[in-house]
């Protein structure tokens, strides 16, 4: 398999929009990366430069140490699979994955036996006489994983591949993308703005805004330590609540609340006492206590959880995943406090974190 | 059988007989320039003219049938390789049914006697209709091949046709 390297790489098309700044991007040997991020903010444009579908404008992109920044796509070794499957309709399943074999002037028998190889695999083989439309979306996206399994490329690379398939489909699918993974230990790029997928499929993401990286790391890393209010309102559902705050003697003091801080937290908002910050807390970091009072609007049961929607004394909004069944009505009053707290730059929207100046 | 043999007949479980059903195609092609090539005929009698009636009759049943078979054939289904070798004999019996019969005949056409086929065209005509037929029997010998090495490769397997 294949490590991969992109060093500063640029997109800027020909009317001069700038889609992709700076990207730099190490991909270790059998690691699965997910690029996530909202609609426009350049994973895709990014992927299909590696997969050389689009012209790099800046920066170079290194596979196993070997310059293949201006290599044509099909010199790569590199096999994506596409949203739409991207399937031959007229052909059968068996002469869909053998299609690319078949354009190399393989062997017949050796292309047989891939076929079947990667068929098992994907537990396709008993639709390998079958045409594209006489099998379901889910059946159609391993068909298109299938067809990058026979060539047994250095990468694989998916461009938000369960984006057309519904949610019950999208989370098997999922898991089977996970299996081939571990299965193939093959290294892999995945697009996607879903950022539940993001988060069960990467061993790290690179989450992604507006052309620019904004973070690279684990998923508990990405959700735990956000490294700036973009990423902390992007990763995980659902989104964290922000409140403007005020750093004073040894609180947090903020529309209508007033929160004590811990001795750590005292320590990293140091620079910034006297000072108004952006604090970020999770939902499920809402919980039931005796600090904040929330005027319930809006109840939602989860099942396991229920989503209260309240506001703050200040008006401020705030969304509470508390743990277990509860039936709170439009008015009614519940006291919480936040388990967990994010503090972020209000102008720069950085998280703050230990040793931070303001 | 060597590793090799079992995967070429493997092979054949996913992918179609596209030689046997190439040559129905084949044969179907020199059928139409049969077809074209008759059509340079002097024909000034009744007699003629229902001979080379029925041919361009059974012109149309054969494009029909040869192409059946050609898809057919294509499936490996044996069936389809039997007609396919009637069609042949068929093809072989017509040499001597119109392009023999009229092969240096006279009619009277405007009270002058002219040759109904000339030798030329009848060796093009009588050539077209081997080859064929010569088509349709190597295509339907591949398929017959083909399929019974294919129904007994899925009886070792335990699977139907």
């Amino acid at each position: 398999m294949a490590e991969l390297n992109v060093q500063h790489v640029d997109k800027i098309y020909d009317n001069n929009v700038q889609a992709v700044f700076d990207f730099n991007l190490d991909v270790k040997d059998g690691e699965l990366i997910v690029l996530v991020g909202p609609s426009g903010c350049g994973k895709s444009t990014t992927l299909r430069m590696i997969a050389g579908l689009e012209d790099i404008s800046r920066g170079k992109l290194l596979l196993d140490g070997k310059d293949i920044t201006q290599t044509p796509a099909k010199d790569r070794d590199m096999a994506m699979v596409f949203q739409s499957y991207a399937l031959y309709g007229h052909m059968t399943i068996y002469e869909n994955m053998a299609f690319s074999l078949t354009l190399r002037k393989e062997n017949p028998n050796v292309i047989h036996k891939k076929v079947l190889a990667a068929a098992e695999i994907l537990g396709l083989t008993s639709q390998l006489n079958k045409k594209p439309s006489q099998l379901s979306g889910g059946q159609r996206q391993r068909v298109a994983m299938g067809r990058s399994i026979v060539r047994n490329p250095k990468v694989f690379l998916f461009d938000e591949p369960l984006s057309n398939l519904d949610a019950k489909l999208r989370g098997a699918t999922r898991r089977e993308i996970l299996l081939l993974h571990k299965r193939l230990q093959a290294t892999m790029l995945y697009v996607t703005h879903d950022q539940t997928e993001a988060l069960t499929l990467a061993d790290r993401i690179v989450c992604m805004s507006m052309g620019h990286v904004q973070q690279v790391g684990t998923p508990l890393e990405l959700y735990d330590a956000p490294a700036n209010r973009f990423v902390a309102s992007f990763i995980g559902l659902p989104p964290m609540n922000f409140f403007s705050a005020t750093v004073r003697e040894g609180a947090l003091e903020g529309k209508g609340f007033r929160v004590a801080l811990s001795e750590e937290e005292k320590g990293i908002l140091l620079p910034y006492a006297g000072k108004e910050i952006d604090l970020g807390v999770r939902p499920e970091d809402v919980i039931q206590g005796d600090e904040i009072a929330m005027n319930v609007f809006s109840n939602e049961n989860l099942g396991m959880n229920t989503l209260v929607h309240g506001h703050l004394g200040g008006g401020e909004k705030v969304s509470a995943k508390l743990r277990g069944w509860y039936d709170y009505k439009n008015g009614d009053n519940v006291n919480v406090a936040f388990a967990r707290k994010h503090f972020f730059d209000k102008e720069s929207g950085v998280a703050i974190r230990k040793g931070a100046k303001a | 059988m060597n590793d090799d043999k079992l995967t070429r007949l493997d092979r054949m479980r996913y992918t179609k007989n596209t030689l046997a059903s190439g040559l129905a195609l084949l044969a179907i092609l020199f059928d139409v320039f049969f077809f074209i090539s008759i059509y340079e005929s002097n024909v000034g009698s009744w007699y003629y003219n229902i001979l080379m009636g029925a041919s361009i009759l059974y012109n149309l049943i054969f494009l029909l049938a040869a192409f059946l078979c050609s898809e057919g054939i294509k499936n490996y289904k044996i069936s389809y390789a039997y007609v396919m070798i009637v069609l042949g004999i068929i093809q072989l019996v017509r040499i001597f049914i119109y392009p023999v019969t009229a092969h240096n005949s006279t009619v009277i056409i405007q009270e002058q006697a002219v040759t109904v086929m000339e030798t030329p065209q009848f060796i093009r005509c009588a050539l077209y209709l081997v080859l064929s037929a010569a088509c349709l029997f190597v295509g339907a010998f591949v398929g017959m091949t083909r399929s019974k090495q294919l129904s007994a490769h899925l009886k070792a397997l335990g699977l139907t046709a």
